[in-house]
């Protein structure tokens, strides 16, 4: 049965919808507003037992012994767990490249700070806690490395010794002749940046209560999981159980982005309550042991690049040289991170060529993870400061040179040198948008004028592309396999009319079961409140991945209209007979079926829903009399990548053109953001209160990423930033109002033009807000290579110029 | 370990006598012991604001107060913001206003907002930025909520 899912609204069988691109209330919060969500911290069941973990203080060293005989002693201790029982029951972690995972609980040696020792089950987190400390463990320090520089020299301390190096990955792709690119350039620019780590940082650490089964030998896992289908996979390899015996009930999470994590704590639990016998064992990681060693770390990045311009402002060649590293392992799959910039590598502009040298490399620092956005941010970040120096060594503006080497709207699709395929955009459009928004003249003006004052004031110009729809195909390069990913729904009408919709994900924050409610309601004509989204655990959803890679929104419209669909097509069967046509002469629209232009021959859906479920004997005998469908929808035209790393990957390409201006206070060296203004294009906007949420909190979290937020280490692999009073987390102070405008330019691929939104601002902000500090130190002659360009970095830099400058 | 210790408070107009551990936190006795679970946990250190609730009208830190801290005193959390089914007009501002995204901070929030209106119904920017300026909520970049703020003020009759 072909199943046509609508790629415009005006194909919906609804004269006008009612409730699709309107920004109504959400039904998620009802509960959440009155503290009836139920987190994973909120789950309590018969017996359950309590963990707490005992983490490593060294960033290297040899576990020669772990003497757990006083905590086990201890009155509420039932189970303590080490390595010799992760040895026992588990295997080590799968992990991205291939070949860099370890056991949750060492085995020989520990490789990070805070890495799991030991671990204790107790009848309370207190007594665990207290059972913790009586824990001693003789470590034999190892010389540890920090620095992924370093770590790739001969003579360096190995991490995992097996290995015989720390270099994860180390390989060169080049899409097009990049070198003949470069030797014919009017000019060529070459600088280095250093992005250091941030992370993802939800205000709901991870969590999970694990019940290990020992009569069937089952698992069942709750806890605040993004990623339930992948995280069940993962339990089933560590343990070596069959996938369908591991069941992952994932709770409405308190934020995730990407760096919830949470593997190992989990596999601990699990051994904790195979260990307890089957009693549920609750871990809920604290605040300490997220920002140490927990599932946030992203983006430790050393940089060099290099953009072929010619003097008319075309860019002709782009080559990256990125050192990432990854920390210890690569349990946390931050490799995925270095493969995505690949899905938009030459960002939004008609680059013709470009090569990406890639080394990926372990250091004794926390295993690093997703983040939001995945990578592209200060991929972005450092091209744009490229843009802004050739327009700078042109004296064009900025905002001009972006235009001139922008893809045109008329040459979509575009396959860009890395491979993939952006469906659509109105580029030039959307930045005279944000000009337009920001009177950018005027603002250029103020400059001028405030640098007479000798004041340092900048704006930023800066466009960027968010890949939209994941595919796993985007991560080839870096061990990832798999092509499609699929999402699944089950749309069901009852005997009275009223709508379920069974999904395989849960509440995180982006409002996606008020838009199943919108889409239900406006393709049967019908008003929200007879609509239910329920969830299903993974032992009862259909194939389901989750929110993940600005995929979501895109996908379960998919997966819902295409149930709907499948709904509509059987019921005009049924329809057709009551009504002695042909089901080709039968249409749903605003919520009847029937004959169009014929009152008398109209039924409404419930008493379609009615007869097929409870009037057997008016059926055509060969109907499926279930008014209900499931429809799995997986990105149409994706390909396998090849052997330089090209793919159709991510379905859709949003981008975006945001203007800041900024003002460095030359005494503090603190940035001051005056204004934000951008335009943004995600294509059709099925929810925009939610869009724009989406936006307004990525540009919070890109402004931290900038000016902010980093997990600093000393040279011995001892991180410095423990708590929120040294990792910085944006507050309402550091987050201006952001004056945002809409294009819209439906993605001609995706169901109702919807293009991926979620991660959003968060490609352009880090970019934006650099371009503008640096337009304001650029009259010093000095320029910010380092992310966050925190106070203490400009302030060096502006001291270092007026030292010299003003002698 | 420290004995347990009697006590006797007030959460939501409702009177509870309970043996505690010196130890225990408010956050965890209204968690554990009460079942009042609605008020989050964020940080345990006194930085986020996730788990704010009124102490006697005054919004505290429920991860840095003690449960015996609370002898004799009133607590107010997030459950009894709503009367029934009916929302507060905080809860309704943060609804309509889309202050809130995946909601675990939005109860720490909503007892500090609670206690600036109930202290000033029209607050001016600074002071509310000043309470704003004390919780941290990752999704939202605090539009929403300012948003949200002025549109509480505004139905619970003050100027907003």
């Amino acid at each position: 049965m072909a199943v046509d899912i609508p790629n415009k609204l005006e194909d919906l069988p609804t004269s006008s919808p009612r409730h699709i691109g309107r920004g109504r209330r959400r039904v998620e919060d009802p509960a959440l507003l009155t503290g009836r969500t139920e987190f994973v911290d909120d789950v309590d069941l018969p017996r359950m037992l309590h963990c707490a973990i005992l983490r490593s203080p060294f960033a290297h060293a040899r576990v020669s012994a772990v003497d757990t005989r006083e905590a086990e002693a201890l009155p509420g201790v039932v189970a303590v767990v080490t390595g010799e029982d992760a040895l026992r029951w588990s295997h080590p972690a799968q992990s991205s490249p291939e070949g860099w995972g370890t056991h949750c609980l060492p085995t020989e040696k520990v490789r990070f700070v805070g890495e799991p020792v030991a671990a204790v089950a107790a009848t309370s987190r207190y007594v665990a806690e207290d059972a913790v400390e009586l824990i001693t463990v003789d470590y034999e320090p190892l010389d540890a490395v920090s620095d992924p520089l370093a770590a790739s020299e001969p003579g360096s301390p190995l991490v995992i010794e097996e290995n015989g190096t720390n270099v994860m990955l180390d390989r060169t792709f080049t899409w097009g002749e990049v070198d003949e690119a470069f030797a014919s350039a009017d000019f060529v620019l070459t600088e280095r940046f250093r992005w250091n780590r941030m992370g993802a940082n939800p205000t709901e650490t991870f969590g999970c209560v694990c019940e290990w089964n020992p009569l069937d030998l089952s698992l069942t896992v709750r806890g605040s999981i993004q990623s339930p289908t992948n995280f069940g996979l993962g339990r089933a390899a560590a343990f070596g159980l069959p996938s369908n015996k591991v069941n992952i009930v994932s709770h409405p999470h308190g934020g995730s982005f990407g760096g919830k994590g949470g593997t190992r704590g989990t596999d601990i639990a699990c051994l904790l309550s195979r260990k307890a016998d089957g009693r549920p064992v609750k871990w809920i990681e604290d605040r300490v042991e997220y920002l140490t060693s927990g599932g946030s770390q992203a983006w430790d990045r050393h940089y060099e690049v290099s953009l072929a311009v010619k003097s008319d402002g075309t860019v002709t060649g782009l080559a990256v040289g990125l050192v990432e590293d990854l920390g210890a392992t690569g349990e946390g799959y931050g490799a995925i991170c270095a493969a995505k910039p690949l899905a938009a590598f030459t960002g939004p502009y008609t680059i013709p060529v470009a090569r990406y040298d890639l080394k990926l490399v372990a250091t004794n620092k926390v295993p690093s993870s997703p983040l939001r956005g995945m990578g592209p941010p200060p991929h972005f970040c450092v091209l744009e400061q490229m843009m802004d120096l050739a327009a700078r060594r042109l004296e064009m503006d900025p905002a001009e040179l972006r235009r001139r080497n922008f893809i045109a709207s008329d040459a979509f699709p575009y396959t860009i040198p890395s491979g993939n395929e952006y469906d659509s955009g109105s580029y030039e459009e959307v930045l005279d948008q944000a000009l337009a928004l920001a009177d950018y003249p005027a603002m250029r003006a103020e400059q001028a004028k405030a640098r007479e004052e000798g004041r340092l004031v900048g704006i930023g110009v800066a466009s960027a592309i968010e890949p939209g729809v994941f595919d796993w195909n985007a991560y080839a390069i870096v061990g990832v396999p798999g092509t499609g990913v699929p999402e699944g729904a089950t749309v069901s009408i009852d005997i009275m009319g009223f709508i379920t919709v069974r999904v395989g994900f849960t509440l995180e924050g982006q409002g996606q079961y008020t838009l199943v409610t919108q889409l239900v309601a406006d393709y049967f004509g019908t008003e929200p409140e007879m609509v239910r989204v329920v969830y299903l655990d993974t032992r009862s959803a259909p194939p389901s991945f989750g929110p993940g890679g600005s995929r979501l929104g895109v996908a379960i419209t998919g997966a819902v209209l295409g149930a709907c669909e499948r709904i509509r097509q059987k019921a005009c069967r049924v329809v057709a007979v009551l009504m002695q046509t042909g089901p080709e002469n039968i249409v749903l629209a605003d919520g009847k079926f029937g004959i169009p232009g014929v009152p008398e021959a109209q039924m409404t859906v419930a008493e379609v829903a009615g007869t097929m479920l409870a009037r057997s004997d008016l059926l055509p005998p060969d109907v499926d009399p279930r008014p209900e469908a499931t429809h799995v929808w997986t990105a149409p035209g994706r390909t396998l990548a090849d052997d330089e790393g090209r793919a159709k990957s991510y379905l859709t390409a949003a981008q975006a053109v945001h203007v800041v201006k900024v003002e460095i206070d030359p005494e503090t060296g603190f940035v001051e953001i005056q204004r934000y203004c951008l335009a943004d294009d995600c294509g059709t906007r099925l929810n925009p209160a939610t869009v724009e949420g989406q936006t307004d909190g990525s540009v919070a979290m890109g402004i931290g990423a900038a000016l902010l937020e980093e997990y600093a280490f000393d040279e011995d692999a001892q991180p410095l930033t423990t708590t929120f009073m040294d990792y910085l987390m944006p507050t309402v102070y550091e987050v201006p109002e952001i004056e945002k405008v809409a294009v819209v330019t439906p993605s001609p691929f995706t169901p109702l033009g919807a293009k991926g939104c979620g991660e959003g601002a968060i490609h352009t902000t880090p970019a934006a807000v650099l371009c503008a500090v640096n337009d304001a130190l650029a009259p010093l002659g000095q320029m910010a290579r380092e992310v966050p360009a925190a106070p203490n970095r400009l302030w060096k830099l502006i001291r270092e110029a007026r030292g010299s400058g003003e002698s | 370990m420290t004995a347990a210790r009697q006590i006797r408070v007030r959460v939501n107009g409702e009177e509870y006598d309970a043996v505690v551990d010196p130890r225990l936190t408010l956050a965890d006795f209204l968690r554990q012991e009460l079942g009042l679970t609605g008020t989050h946990v964020g940080c345990e250190h006194g930085v986020c604001g996730v788990c704010n609730v009124l102490v006697d009208g005054r919004s505290v830190r429920s991860c840095l107060m003690l449960a015996v801290q609370v002898d004799g005193l009133e607590v107010e959390t997030v459950e009894s913001l709503a009367e029934g089914e009916k929302l507060h007009p905080i809860q309704e501002a943060f609804m309509d206003e889309h202050g809130l995204q995946c909601g675990f901070c939005t109860p720490g929030f909503m007892m500090s907002i609670k206690e600036l209106l109930d202290r000033n119904p029209s607050p001016g920017d600074d002071e509310i930025m000043d309470v704003l300026g004390g919780s941290i909520c990752r999704c939202t970049g605090y539009t929403g909520i300012l948003r949200a703020v002025h549109s509480a003020a505004a139905k619970m009759g003050g100027g907003g």
